[in-house]
């Protein structure tokens, strides 16, 4: 019987919606971690930058009054510590992972002083009337029935996400500075070899990261909650991190890796109510992380060997020909 | 050859003396912004910890903590195997050590050494998986140690809520140990200590706990620097290529140093649970396992500095909390301080860069071109 209510809710219009409103916050940072892991630094401080452009979206729309004035200050700070950690990491050779917990430490502590300091209070800014990035509704689709519900009445950065997802990838994949980026991630001395320059596309890298990092906290902040609360990212940086692997670094793996970390949280939300712990549900995406970067690894491995046999093969042709010449 | 060591010895510890005045000052200036008293706030949280006796003790608990975190990260950070999973190996600890100390009927001779056992071994099955992962699957210990630490506390946390805690507890948490589950303090039962004794029992959570770590700080030094094992970790953290090509079984090797981590970290969960809490609590571990980080870079990864840079470390976080209480200031300003200490002493270029342009100078020749920045 359980489970009949379990399946009608997960196939529920309200819960694939609320499928989507959840992804959101998780798909803008992984999007931001895939194109700094392509360029070959894994950005583990993503939790620190979405917090910060978390609070500074709050801040400024508060003190501001302007929604959108918020949006781009989250954006900035999100660019902003992305900044810092570059120069310590590829001008001051900080080792990125060392300087991405540092920057974590900093962005949660930072925030909450600064939270402190202007507010008085260190767990939330509830005191503050900040701005809310509005919802859409779309027409058409809106009076669809099932899909109506599922696909309409989103947060405008919710629909953003999803652009975002086909820009990162065509960004990528269709333009020649993202096959640079690619190249500089794969094999910087190569790249830098044929001229590209490795320092200034990882600074870029960093940049893009940390602004979509940047609007992953706005996400949260703005739209998710129109508040800011201490450590509100509560491990999203990393999920999102998590994506990035779980998606075989690519875009729409990336983008789906989201949406089943999405789903997972939000069954755990539904389970919950019925008394199955929830607790073990999040943990489903984990274990599935852990198992596709090893399916991601040996893939690789079978890659490379298969390249290195046919170039053996191939180079044991050319010595027989031109032994055969000869 | 010495004489260079030692200089590059010194030149480390007044790099990171350097790191943490800076870092300090900086502290200080924000204070001087935010403080309606800043020096008062500032003598709080340089002088808090040692102001009165219970406060002391608290620095001290917290330090054992780090050091034994600190242990567990320079033995993979040594051959570069950057495991972050001391954090959810902490978690394991704990909950091991905590559900014997809890339930095992022994008698506290018997039980304690148990649980501290439990703690040890929980920390080391977990340590083993990505060490696993990365030495026979190559996956990346990074990712693999996150999501593992994720599982560890949502594990905690599912087992705390559904078996451990007491059915008419309001809160979240077991019930404080009995007596025979809690580590007992470090001062000897003798009659002519008994004085001490009941001053420290009375003051703070000070246990045996001493022992085991200053122990386990000679142990990971003789384990690091006079066995084959500490002799291939770090040849693998110099350069993996070489130890494969000198026949190592770096893959073994490698396993070895994430599980061998774990005990340490699993101890140091054992102490949060035994002796600091007394009884297992949500999020018992609270970011410790990145602040062991910190603690293993100080340190340089070498034992023999970790219980110094643990002090010192925890002394910040021991100050924080005396300035938060007694001044308007908040303890997190302290978080950022930390962080501040971090990057300037992981930055490699900041100091070669200075010294590089005054060797350059002196040698009145012109400043030799930067390389390439790599990965």
């Amino acid at each position: 019987m359980d489970i009949t209510i379990v399946l009608r809710s997960i196939f529920s219009a309200v819960f694939l919606a609320s499928v989507i409103r959840i992804s959101t916050p998780l798909i803008l940072p992984a999007l931001g971690g895939l194109v700094s892991e392509l360029a070959g630094a894994t950005n583990i401080a993503l939790e620190g930058m979405m917090l910060s452009g978390a609070l500074a979206g709050v801040l400024v729309s508060a003190y501001t009054g302007s929604v959108w004035l918020g949006v781009l200050a989250g954006m900035l700070a999100g660019f902003a510590i992305a900044m810092v950690l570059a120069y310590f990491h590829l001008v001051l050779r900080t080792d990125a992972i060392l300087a991405g917990v540092a920057i974590n430490i900093m962005c949660s502590g930072g925030t909450i002083f600064l939270l402190y300091v202007l507010t008085g209070d260190k767990g939330n800014s509830a005191s503050l009337v900040s701005g809310a990035v509005p919802n859409v509704t779309i027409p058409l689709i809106k009076d669809i029935p099932f899909i109506g519900t599922v696909l309409s009445g989103h947060n405008i950065l919710t629909y953003l996400a999803f652009i975002l997802a086909a820009v990162v990838s065509l960004f990528l994949y269709r333009t020649r500075f993202g096959a640079h980026l690619r190249a500089v991630g794969e094999n910087p001395v190569a790249a830098s070899s044929v001229g590209i320059n490795v320092l200034r596309t990882r600074f870029v890298a960093f940049a893009i990261s940390g602004v979509l990092a940047g609007l992953g906290g706005i996400n949260l902040s703005m739209a998710y909650l129109t508040l800011f609360q201490r450590d509100m990212t509560a491990g999203r940086g990393f999920i999102a991190l998590a994506a990035v692997f779980l998606g075989g670094r690519k875009p729409l793996g990336t983008l789906l890796a989201a949406v089943f970390f999405g789903f997972a949280d939000a069954l755990s939300n539904q389970l919950g109510s019925l008394k199955i712990p929830p607790q073990l549900v999040q943990t489903i995406p984990y274990f599935a992380t852990i198992i596709a970067l090893v399916v991601y690894n040996i893939k690789r491995q079978a890659e490379v060997a298969a390249r290195a046999r046919r170039f053996q093969e191939k180079h044991l042709a050319e010595t027989a020909a031109a032994k055969a010449q000869s | 050859m010495k004489a260079l060591l030692k200089s590059n010895q010194a030149r480390e510890i007044l790099r990171i003396f350097t790191a943490v005045f800076v870092a300090l000052l900086i502290g200080f200036i924000v204070t001087l912004f935010v403080s309606e008293d800043p020096i008062q706030a500032y003598r709080a949280f340089l002088l808090g910890p040692v102001s009165r006796f219970n406060r002391f003790g608290d620095w001290i608990e917290e330090s054992l903590t780090l050091m034994l975190l600190g242990l567990a990260i320079a033995l993979v950070f040594k051959a570069q195997i950057f495991s972050l999973g001391a954090e959810g190996q902490m978690a394991m600890g704990a909950l091991a050590s905590g559900v014997i100390a809890l339930w095992v009927p022994l008698p506290i001779g018997l039980r304690i050494p148990l649980a501290l056992v439990g703690g040890a071994l929980a920390g080391f099955l977990l340590g083993i998986i990505p060490g696993y992962l990365k030495a026979y699957l190559n996956a990346n210990e990074i990712v693999s140690t996150l999501m593992l630490n994720t599982i560890a506390l949502k594990i905690y946390e599912y087992l705390l809520t559904y078996y451990i805690k007491s059915p008419n507890a309001g809160y979240t948490a077991s019930d404080t140990f009995p007596t025979e589950g809690i580590l007992p303090t470090f001062v000897p039962n003798l009659s002519f200590l008994q004085g001490i004794r009941t001053m420290f029992v009375n003051q703070t959570n000070l246990t045996v706990m001493i022992y085991l770590v200053i122990t386990s700080v000679i142990v990971v030094y003789y384990l690091m620097y006079r066995t084959p094992f500490g002799y291939e970790l770090r040849i693998i953290g110099s350069n993996i290529k070489f130890a494969g090509y000198g026949g190592m079984n770096t893959k073994k090797a490698i396993m070895l140093a994430t599980a061998v981590s774990g005990i340490f970290a699993g101890l140091a969960g054992t102490h949060l649970s035994m002796a600091i809490h007394t009884k297992l609590i949500i999020n018992i571990t609270a970011g410790l396992g990145f602040e062991g980080i910190v603690v293993a870079l100080l340190a340089r990864n070498n034992p023999l500095w970790i219980p110094l840079s643990a002090l010192g470390y925890g002394y910040l976080r021991a100050g924080a909390d005396v300035m938060e209480r007694s001044s308007d200031v908040s303890r997190e300003m302290v978080l950022v301080i930390q962080a501040i200490i971090i990057l300037l002493v992981t930055a490699e270029r900041i100091f070669p860069e200075v010294r590089r342009r005054i060797q350059a100078r002196r040698a009145n020749n012109t400043v030799e071109p930067t390389s390439q920045p790599g990965s």
